[in-house]
């Protein structure tokens, strides 16, 4: 009785280490999802604002050089 | 209901492994189900772990496009800043003057920028929730059900409607707006009932004045405008109705050419007169006669503007017509239409005809009025309904002319010609009248007999004229070719005309009808543009408004709008100095 009963401890235990590994394995993705998710929102915020100093930067320019140049008279 | 832009797949790493390997236990191959299940378990975090990948790089690549659209504006914008510094390093402002002048000619500066709108759009959606956006279950086909709805409403508003937020706020917007009109003292509100009262107003006016004016116009160009031409016009109800509609489809292309068509009818008479020499001798001046002789092949086709536009006609009209019309209108429009008719038949059967047809028709002015306008009015009719069916039905009407004028049938040849271009319609036609000048020539041919004769003799024509009407319609076809009118027209024509010929032999009154088109079409076709006008104007206002009430951007500009407009009046030179300040801070 005892070889089957070790058998299936060994079983039970070796199942054991394999979930481990698998919570190791889905861990490592569920950070990986996070570090993805969380970098994406950085960048997509840092390339908002971003944009948006693009955005007020162009219009100033824009500004300027309707300002600076003598620009087309009507005539 | 939140909807995850990006779903890592599967979800379910450990789920159902142990059944799958059930089943592979069914055919006794798994020794170890606790080693399957990690197995699979292990393979769907493989999967897991290609879908993350999937995302990752399409999470990436968005953000690469993004950035990379900023570095080309970025990039640009050194570029105009580089510019922008020498442009300023090169400013003198000692050495450069500016006039007063100048300042005012200026250009007022208008930003090219492009303000992104709808941002939250179907087309600016991602990709990946695109993605998922289509695996969703559609809305139930609710719409099916709208024909059986009295309201009216859309149903599947009901159910689902993407366009309740932004109506809302657009209402609120447009609330506020309208508060804020009213309470500056509702003064932008009164114009526009003023405004559009008297538009209606005008609606009525415009016609008459137009009638007048053209009835000056044609007075003093020494035209001689008949009382009974009115009534002409208007009496043959089913002919007037006719041209009504061609005037109708004409409309749009006529309103440019009010004008000219009212010269049409002696454009018609003109456009005789380069063709045939002959009509002077018959015609009191010579120069006039030949004009006149044209006019009826004008008259005639009411549809076919475009043809005396076109051709050289014009420019003789200008010329002779006026001269020729205080003496030869007189005969035409006092006389009858029967005589301005009988031209037209001539012209119809063949343009080579023409010229033997309208030396007849003077005499006959004087003789029977009556008479010749039956005639006329039939063959005309006929012209305007056989140009339509002849198109379609008629081609073997105009065989019929042929047999009864064997030199006809040469005339009837270089009509389809000048179907192509109208202006070599009238060298053509030249031609051939010199030898039809002779009066003799045509009397012996039953159709040239019939043509010339319905000016001076009008019942013999009857029994011909059925026989014309065919002839006619012909050359009606051809004439209409050439105007490129025609074509418009002959979708009206065709449909009116589909009894071609029993319609002409019965309806003389068409005939009539077609002498009166000309100046009936330019009335209609007057009222018609005015009419027109109006409307695209009323479109483009609703066009305007429903824009406005579906743009964010130009609700939001109105709304700006009216709250500086509140602030100027308020204390618009603050508003200025403010803008000003901001600008300066700008350049610092």
């Amino acid at each position: 009785m005892g070889g089957p009963k070790e058998g299936v401890q060994k079983q039970i235990q070796q199942d054991w280490a394999n979930r481990e590994y698998i919570e190791v394995i889905t861990g490592s993705i569920k950070k990986i999802t996070d570090f993805l998710n969380s970098f994406d929102m950085s960048c997509r915020s840092r390339l908002a604002i971003l944009n948006e100093k693009l955005t007020t930067l162009e219009r100033r320019i824009e500004y300027l050089e309707a300002r600076v140049t003598k620009g087309e008279t009507l005539s | 209901m939140p909807l995850p832009k990006r779903v890592v797949e599967p979800v379910h790493v450990a789920r159902n492994t142990v059944s799958q390997a059930g089943s592979y236990g069914a055919t006794g191959s798994i020794p170890n189900e606790l080693e399957a299940v990690t197995n699979g378990t292990l393979a769907n975090t493989v999967r897991q772990l290609s879908s993350l990948s999937k995302q990752a790089e399409d999470m990436f690549g968005e953000l690469v496009r993004e950035a990379h659209s900023l570095t080309v504006r970025v990039n640009s914008l050194q570029i105009r800043l580089d510019r922008l510094s020498v442009n300023t390093k090169q400013l003198d402002s000692t050495g450069e003057e500016v006039s007063l002048q100048d300042i005012h000619m200026r250009k007022a500066f208008k930003s090219a920028v492009v303000f992104d709108q709808q941002v939250l759009s179907r087309d600016t959606m991602p990709a990946p929730m695109l993605e998922m956006y289509s695996q969703c279950d559609k809305p139930p086909p609710l719409y099916k059900l709208n024909p059986y709805r009295e309201d009216g409403k859309d149903g599947m508003k009901f159910y689902t409607d993407p366009d309740y937020f932004f109506n809302l706020w657009r209402l609120e917007m447009l609330k506020d707006t309208e508060k804020m009109m009213h309470d500056r003292g509702k003064k932008p509100h009164r114009p526009k009932t003023e405004g559009s009262g008297g538009r209606h107003k005008k609606r009525v006016r415009q016609p008459h004045s137009t009638r007048e004016r053209q009835r000056q116009l044609a007075t003093q160009h020494g035209e001689y405008l008949m009382p009974q031409d009115n009534s002409h016009y208007r009496a043959p109800h089913q002919p007037y109705e006719y041209m009504e509609e061609n005037t109708m489809m004409l409309g749009l292309s006529m309103n440019d050419q009010h004008r000219p068509s009212r010269p049409n009818s002696i454009e018609l008479r003109r456009s005789y007169g380069p063709e045939q020499p002959l009509n002077q001798q018959i015609g009191n001046n010579t120069v006039d006669g030949r004009i006149y002789s044209p006019p009826p092949m004008s008259i005639i086709d009411s549809n076919n503007y475009a043809a005396p536009i076109s051709s050289n006609n014009i420019i003789y009209d200008e010329s002779n017509m006026y001269n020729h019309n205080t003496q030869q209108n007189n005969y035409q429009y006092t006389g009858s239409m029967g005589e301005v008719l009988s031209p037209s038949g001539t012209p119809s059967r063949g343009g080579r005809i023409r010229p033997s047809q309208p030396p007849p028709a003077p005499p006959s002015n004087n003789n029977s009025n009556n008479s010749t306008p039956t005639v006329s009015s039939a063959s005309t009719p006929t012209r305007g309904r056989s140009l339509s069916s002849n198109r379609e039905t008629l081609p073997p009407p105009p065989p019929p002319p042929v047999e009864n004028n064997l030199p006809f049938t040469e005339p009837l040849p270089p009509p389809p010609p000048p179907v192509s271009i109208s202006p070599p319609i009238p060298s053509a036609n030249i031609p051939p009248p010199p030898p039809l000048p002779p009066m003799p020539d045509p009397p012996a041919l039953l159709t040239n007999g019939d043509v010339k004769s319905p000016s001076k003799q009008k019942s013999p024509p009857n029994h011909i004229i059925q026989s014309k009407p065919l002839v006619l319609p012909a050359d009606c076809n051809n004439i209409r070719q050439l105007n490129g009118v025609i074509n418009d027209v002959n979708t009206t024509v065709t449909n009116i005309s589909s009894g071609t010929v029993s319609a002409l032999k019965k309806t003389p009154g068409p005939g009539h009808v077609a002498h009166y088109d000309p100046r009936s079409d330019l009335l209609k076709a007057i009222r018609d543009g005015v009419e027109l006008r109006k409307v695209e104007k009323i479109k483009q206002k609703e066009g305007e408004r429903s824009n406005a009430l579906h743009d964010v951007a130009s609700i939001l500009a109105r709304r700006v709008a009216v709250e500086i407009s509140d602030s100027d009046s308020a204390s618009g030179s603050e508003y200025d100095s403010d803008g000003w300040a901001e600008d300066d801070s700008n350049l610092k």
